[in-house]
C-alpha cells in the first residue's frame, strides 16, 4: 500500500474499534485500541488487576464505548450529508456541499416561522396581507414594501370585468396616513399655505370640512403655489364634536410623497418638538375579563382532549410576537410631533389603519354581503373592551343605530356610482369571520331603492378616528386558533356561533371613490368603496371579501383602473412632482440595464429609429425647445403692422427670460379649469375613436391672439391629454406624439385605412465610433468626441449649460462620454428632441394600452402646451387635434386623436 | 452491489480461568481456528480457510472476537468452530470454548450487536446513561 493509501485507511478506521490485546514482548508494540482504558506495559500488574471484578466491569464499559463510536461514527471518507441517515438526505446537498440540512418541520413551527417573517421583514415592510399575496402575486420591492404586482394567474381581462362589472379588491395599506390634530381655524391656516384656491377647492371645502366627504387636493411646497408641486393627497376630517373647535384631520398619500410631505407639514405647523412613544402600550389584561364572565372563558375548563400546550399558556408566552403596523421602524422613532405655540399635533400613523379598496359598480354588495352591523350586547356587564361601555351610553347607541339604518339602505342601490362621491359612513361591525359562507359565493346586488341621499354629518362619526379604541380592538382580536376552537364547540356543525364573542366588534369607515369623472364617455366608471380598519384585522377582513366572490388586483392593475378612468397615477404621471422625477430615474436606470441585459446584435437601434430617449421623457427639454420654435416662428409670420406691438411684448418676455434662470415646466392640471376647457375646445372633443363631435359650449376659436395670449401665461407648460388611435396598433409608453404635415393629412382624407407615414430610417454616426473604440481604446479615449448638432440653438444652449458645470474637467467628460456609449442609444446631451424626426414631436405617452373599454388603442400622455397650440393654428378645422404616434420601436407612424378632457 | 461477500460472526472465548484471556492474540486465535477446520474438513477446508478468513477483532480483556468468512463457505467453516478446545498462545495452552453469538453481514451489525450484549453486563446506572446515547 503506498503511503497515501495507509493515510486514507487510517483515517476510514479511526472510529472503528480495534483490537485490545497485549503484545508478546514489551518490545514489540502492537496496535493498541482507543479503549480508554490505559494499558501499562506491564504484562504482569494488568494480570493482577484483571481478577478484579471492578476491572471487568470497567473492560466491559470501554468495550461499549468503543463499540459505540463505531457505530455511531460512520467512516470518515463520506462527506458530512453523507453521515445523515438517508431519510434526511436532499438531493441538493450533493449538488452543494456547503449547504447543510435543516428539518422542515422544525422550520416550520409556528414560532420560528415568525421569528423568520419578522427578520425578512426588517428591509421592507410587509402588509398584512402579504403571505396570501406572496402565495398568488408576483410580489416586487417598492417603496420600502413588498407588494404584490400582478397575479400568477392569467386574470387581466376578468379583472377588467370585474372592475366594468362587478367589484375588485386591492390592498392599498401602503398608502401612507398622517393625522392632524388642533384647533380649526390654525389648522386651516397651517394648510392653505400649501394649497392655493385657484387651483380648485382646499383643504376649507364646506363639505369636506364638515367631516361628510373625502377631499382631494394638489400639495404644493408652502407659499410656492404654481412652481413646486409636491403631489396630491386625499384627507378626511373628522366630524365636529359638539362644542369644541378641536378637530382631527387624516392625510392620505403615496409612501413616496409622504417623505416630501411631512417636513411640508411639520414647518407649516411649526411641529418640531418630537413626542416620545410611550414605553409600553397598554395591554388590556384578558383575565380580568374572563373573571367577570365565566361563560365565555373557555380556558378556564379543561376539556379532554385539549392540548396541554394550550394551558400552560400563561408560564410561557408565544416566543415570537407578530408584528404589526410597520416593522422598519425603531421602537424610539418618534412618531408624533407637538407644536409649541399653535398647539397642533402631528402624528405619523403609517401602517396603524389598513385601507382596503373596493372598485367597481357591485362593491356595495360586496361590503353589504360581507359587514354586519354590530350586534348590541348585555349593558350590566362591565369590562375593559369597548364595546360593552360603548353599549351603556344611550346616544352612542343611538348613533350607531342610524348608521346601520344606512348601511342597510346601500343595499338597495344599484350602482355605487349612483353615490355622491367621496361619500364617508362611519360603522361598527361584527366579526366578519363569523359570517363566513362555506364556499365561494358571488355576491348579487339586490335594487330596492333607487337613490341614497347624503350620508348625514353625525353619521360620518366612527370612532375609528380615536387611538385609544383602536389599539383596545387590535389587542383583543381573537386570534384564528381560538375562533376555530369555539367554532368546533358549536352544538351543531357549521351554524353562527352566538352569543358572538365581546371581542369581535370593529370600528370602520367606509369612503367612496369617485369614478371617472373627465370626459364624456363612462363616467363614473371605477368607482368603489374603501375600507378603512384598524390595524391587526386585516386578513379577518380580508378573506370574507375574497369568498364574496371578488377578483385581486396588484400594482398593474391599479395602473390600468387609473388608466381606464384617465386619470393621471401617481408618481408615474406627475413628473413635476420631486416623486415623480425620482421615479423617471428609477425608470430610466431599470429600462436600461433591461436593456444592456440584451446581446448588442439583439438589441433595438433607437439611432437608427429616430428615438432619442426611449428609457425616459426630457419634458424640460421638450418645453424649452417648443417655447422658442413658438417665439420664432410667430416672429417671421407677423405682419409688419402687428409687430411693433408684438416686438415690444416680445423683448420684455424675452428680457424676463434672460434675466430669470431657464424656468422648470410645468403641468396644467385639472385645477386650472378655465385654461383647461379653452384648450379642449381648440382640440375640437370627440368621442373615442373620433367619430362623433361632442358638444362644446360657447368659447372663442382658435387664433393667434388667443394663442399668443395664452402662451403668455403657459409658455413652458404641460398638458394632459388622453390619445385614441383613430386605425390599429397599440401604443407603448414612452411612444412619441408627433405633429402630421400637410400630406400626411391629406391623405389622411383621401383614403380612411391608410396607415400613416413612415419614418425614413436614421444613420448611427456613433456606431463607427463604437467599432473604431474596440479597435483601439488608447486612441479613442483621447480623441475628442464632437456630439453632431443637427439644429443649431437648444443643442448649443444646452451644451453651454453643460460646459458651465464641466469646466474644470473638460478633457475627461469627453473621454468619459465616448467610454459611456451604448450602441443603439444617444449619449449626452441629447439633439434637439422636438424636431429630430421628419415629424416635430410634441410630447410623449407615459401610459399606453389596448382599451378594453374603447375597442382600440388609447394612451394618456403630455404634449407641450405651445407645440400642441401652434399645431392647432396650422391645421384645418376637419382635422384639428390629430397628431401622429409613433411607438419606440417603430419607424410606423399610426393617426392619433387627442383629446383634453376637462 | 457488486462487492466481495462476507459474514461476521461474533464469538466469545470462554475460558475457567478469565486471567488467561489476556494471553490471547489474534494470530493464536487464527491458527487455532485454521488447525481446527484442517481437522474437520480436510485439504477443501483448509484451503478455503487461507481466502479472506481473519480476525477482525479481538478484546483480550472480555473475550470478544470478531472473525470474518467468505459468504460461499461460512457455514462450512462455523462447523468447525466448536471442535475447538484449546488455543495455544505465548508457549501456553488455553482450554477454551468458542461461543458464536451473532452472525452479521456486516462488521456495523456486530459492533451493533456486541454493543447491546454488553451494556446487560453492566450495572443498571451504567446502563442508564448510556440509553442516552441510545443509537
Amino acid at each position: 500500500m503506498s503511503a497515501a493509501k495507509v493515510k486514507m485507511r487510517e483515517k476510514k478506521m479511526r472510529n472503528q474499534p480495534a483490537s485490545v490485546q497485549y503484545p508478546s514482548s514489551s518490545s514489540n508494540v502492537e496496535r493498541v485500541g482507543n479503549t480508554g482504558y490505559n494499558p501499562v506495559n506491564d504484562f504482569h500488574l494488568h494480570l493482577y488487576l484483571a481478577h478484579s471484578a471492578g476491572a471487568f466491569a470497567r473492560a466491559r464499559a470501554a468495550e461499549v464505548s468503543a463499540m459505540l463510536k463505531a457505530v455511531r461514527k460512520t467512516t470518515s471518507s463520506s462527506r458530512v450529508f453523507e453521515a445523515l441517515p438517508k431519510h434526511m438526505r436532499r438531493r441538493a446537498m450533493s449538488h452543494n456541499t456547503k449547504r447543510t440540512w435543516d428539518i422542515r418541520k422544525a422550520r416550520r413551527r409556528h414560532g420560528n416561522l415568525l421569528l423568520e417573517f419578522n427578520r425578512r421583514q426588517r428591509k421592507n415592510i410587509w402588509l398584512e396581507t402579504h403571505i396570501w399575496h406572496a402565495k398568488r402575486f408576483h410580489m416586487v420591492k417598492k417603496w420600502g414594501y413588498c407588494l404584490g404586482d400582478r397575479p400568477t394567474y392569467k386574470c387581466y381581462r376578468a379583472c377588467y370585468r370585474a372592475m366594468s362589472s362587478h367589484c375588485l379588491l386591492q390592498d392599498l395599506s401602503y398608502y401612507c396616513c398622517i393625522e392632524l390634530q388642533g384647533d380649526e381655524d390654525k389648522l386651516l391656516a397651517a394648510l392653505s399655505q400649501l394649497t392655493s384656491k385657484e387651483a380648485g377647492p382646499t383643504f376649507a371645502a364646506a363639505l369636506c370640512l364638515s367631516g361628510r366627504r373625502q377631499g382631494s387636493v394638489m400639495v404644493y411646497r408652502a407659499g410656492r403655489y404654481p412652481s413646486q408641486p409636491l403631489g396630491p393627497v386625499t384627507f378626511l376630517w373628522r366630524p365636529r364634536t359638539q362644542g369644541s373647535a378641536h378637530r382631527q384631520l387624516w392625510i392620505w398619500a403615496h409612501p413616496t410623497l409622504k417623505q416630501d410631505l411631512l417636513p411640508e407639514l411639520q414647518t407649516v405647523c411649526q411641529c418640531c418638538e418630537a413626542v416620545l412613544p410611550p414605553a409600553a402600550p397598554v395591554v388590556v389584561n384578558l383575565t380580568l375579563e374572563a373573571e367577570s364572565e365565566p361563560e365565555n372563558t373557555p380556558e378556564a375548563k379543561p376539556v379532554p382532549g385539549t392540548k396541554r400546550k394550550r394551558s400552560r399558556k400563561d408560564a410561557t408566552g408565544p416566543p415570537a410576537k407578530k408584528i404589526l403596523g410597520d416593522g422598519t421602524r425603531l421602537p424610539s422613532t418618534p412618531v408624533s410631533w407637538r407644536s409649541s405655540s399653535n398647539g397642533i399635533v402631528i402624528n405619523d400613523l403609517t401602517m396603524e389603519i389598513v385601507r382596503y379598496r373596493l372598485i367597481g359598480p357591485q362593491s356595495h354588495s360586496v361590503l353589504v354581503d360581507t359587514l354586519e352591523a354590530a350586534t348590541g350586547c348585555d349593558k350590566s356587564q362591565t369590562c375593559s373592551l369597548w364595546w360593552p361601555q360603548h353599549c351603556s351610553d344611550e346616544a352612542k347607541m343611538t348613533l350607531h343605530q342610524q348608521q346601520a339604518d344606512i348601511f342597510n339602505i346601500l343595499k338597495g342601490i344599484y350602482s355605487t356610482a349612483e353615490l355622491p362621491s367621496g361619500t364617508v359612513l362611519g360603522l361598527t361591525v361584527d366579526d366578519p369571520r363569523l359570517t363566513l359562507p362555506r364556499k365561494r359565493v358571488k355576491a348579487l346586488p339586490c335594487v330596492k331603492q333607487l337613490m341614497l341621499e347624503g350620508v348625514p354629518e353625525p353619521c360620518c362619526q366612527s370612532f375609528i378616528w380615536e387611538q385609544s379604541v383602536r389599539d383596545n380592538v387590535t389587542d383583543n382580536k381573537i386570534s384564528e386558533q381560538e375562533l376555530n376552537r369555539m367554532r368546533s364547540e358549536v352544538l351543531v356543525p357549521g351554524s353562527r356561533l352566538s352569543p358572538t364573542p365581546l371581542q369581535g366588534r370593529v370600528p370602520i369607515l367606509l369612503v367612496h371613490q369617485p369614478g371617472k369623472q373627465v370626459g364624456h364617455e363612462m363616467s363614473s366608471w371605477g368607482a368603489g368603496w374603501d375600507l378603512l380598519l384598524p390595524k391587526g384585522w386585516g386578513m379577518a377582513f380580508w378573506i370574507p371579501l375574497v369568498y364574496r366572490g371578488v377578483r385581486i388586483g396588484g400594482l398593474n392593475m391599479s395602473r390600468k383602473h387609473s388608466q381606464n378612468k384617465a386619470a393621471p397615477h401617481f408618481p408615474r404621471d406627475y413628473p413635476d412632482c420631486p416623486a415623480g422625477m425620482r421615479f423617471q430615474e428609477e425608470q430610466e436606470a431599470e429600462l436600461l440595464d433591461k436593456f444592456k441585459r440584451h446581446p448588442p446584435a439583439k438589441r433595438t437601434n433607437y439611432i437608427k429609429h429616430g428615438c432619442v430617449a426611449p428609457f425616459r421623457c426630457p419634458w424640460q427639454q421638450l418645453a424649452e425647445e417648443w417655447e422658442i420654435i413658438v417665439r420664432e416662428g410667430s416672429s417671421q409670420t407677423r405682419t409688419t403692422a402687428q409687430a411693433d406691438a408684438v416686438t415690444e411684448e416680445r423683448t420684455s418676455q424675452q428680457a424676463i427670460s434672460i434675466t430669470k434662470p431657464p424656468s422648470r415646466f410645468t403641468v396644467l392640471r385639472c385645477m386650472n379649469r378655465k385654461a383647461l376647457k379653452l384648450l379642449s375646445a381648440w382640440c375640437r372633443p370627440t368621442t373615442s375613436k373620433g367619430q362623433r363631435p361632442c358638444r362644446v359650449g360657447e368659447l372663442p376659436p382658435i387664433s393667434c391672439e388667443a394663442m399668443t395670449s395664452f402662451l403668455s401665461a403657459h409658455a413652458m407648460s404641460l398638458v394632459w391629454v388622453h390619445v385614441s388611435l383613430l386605425s390599429k396598433g397599440k401604443p407603448e409608453y414612452h411612444a412619441m406624439l408627433c405633429v402630421p404635415t400637410p400630406e400626411d393629412l391629406k391623405a389622411l382624407g383621401n383614403r380612411q385605412g391608410t396607415g400613416g407615414p413612415q419614418e425614413p430610417p436614421h444613420r448611427d454616426h456613433f456606431k463607427s465610433r463604437i467599432k473604431h473604440r474596440k479597435k483601439d481604446p488608447k486612441k479613442a479615449a483621447t480623441s475628442s468626441v464632437t456630439p453632431n448638432k443637427p439644429d443649431g440653438k437648444k443643442t448649443d444652449l444646452i451644451f453651454a449649460s453643460d460646459l458651465d458645470t464641466n469646466t474644470s474637467k473638460d478633457p475627461k467628460s469627453f473621454s468619459e462620454s465616448s467610454s459611456d456609449l451604448v450602441l443603439g442609444l444617444w449619449p449626452d446631451p441629447l439633439p434637439s428632441v422636438a424636431s429630430h424626426c421628419s415629424r416635430v414631436t410634441v410630447g410623449w405617452v407615459t401610459q399606453g394600452d389596448f382599451s378594453m373599454s374603447a375597442g382600440c388603442g388609447e394612451a394618456l400622455g403630455f404634449v407641450s402646451v405651445a407645440g400642441l397650440l401652434n399645431t392647432l393654428l396650422n391645421q384645418t378645422s376637419e382635422h384639428k387635434g390629430k397628431l401622429l404616434l409613433r411607438n419606440p420601436t417603430s419607424l410606423h407612424y399610426r393617426f392619433a386623436k387627442i383629446n383634453i378632457e376637462v | 452491489m457488486v462487492r466481495l461477500k462476507s459474514r461476521y460472526l461474533l464469538c466469545e472465548v470462554n475460558v475457567s480461568d478469565r486471567s488467561q484471556l489476556l494471553l490471547l492474540d489474534d494470530r493464536a486465535i487464527m491458527v487455532a481456528v485454521k488447525a481446527a477446520v484442517a481437522r474437520t474438513h480436510g485439504d477443501y477446508g483448509a484451503a478455503m480457510c487461507s481466502i479472506r478468513f481473519c480476525v477482525k477483532y479481538l478484546n483480550a480483556h472480555t473475550g470478544i472476537v470478531f472473525l470474518r468468512f467468505p459468504k460461499r463457505c461460512y457455514k462450512l467453516l462455523w462447523s468447525a468452530l466448536p471442535f475447538i478446545t484449546s488455543i495455544e498462545t505465548r508457549g501456553q495452552k488455553i482450554p477454551c470454548f468458542l461461543n458464536c453469538l451473532h452472525v452479521g453481514v456486516k462488521l456495523r451489525v456486530c459492533t451493533k450487536a456486541q454493543y447491546k450484549g454488553n451494556t446487560n453486563y453492566l450495572q443498571p446506572k451504567t446502563n442508564k446513561q448510556l440509553k442516552k446515547h441510545e443509537v
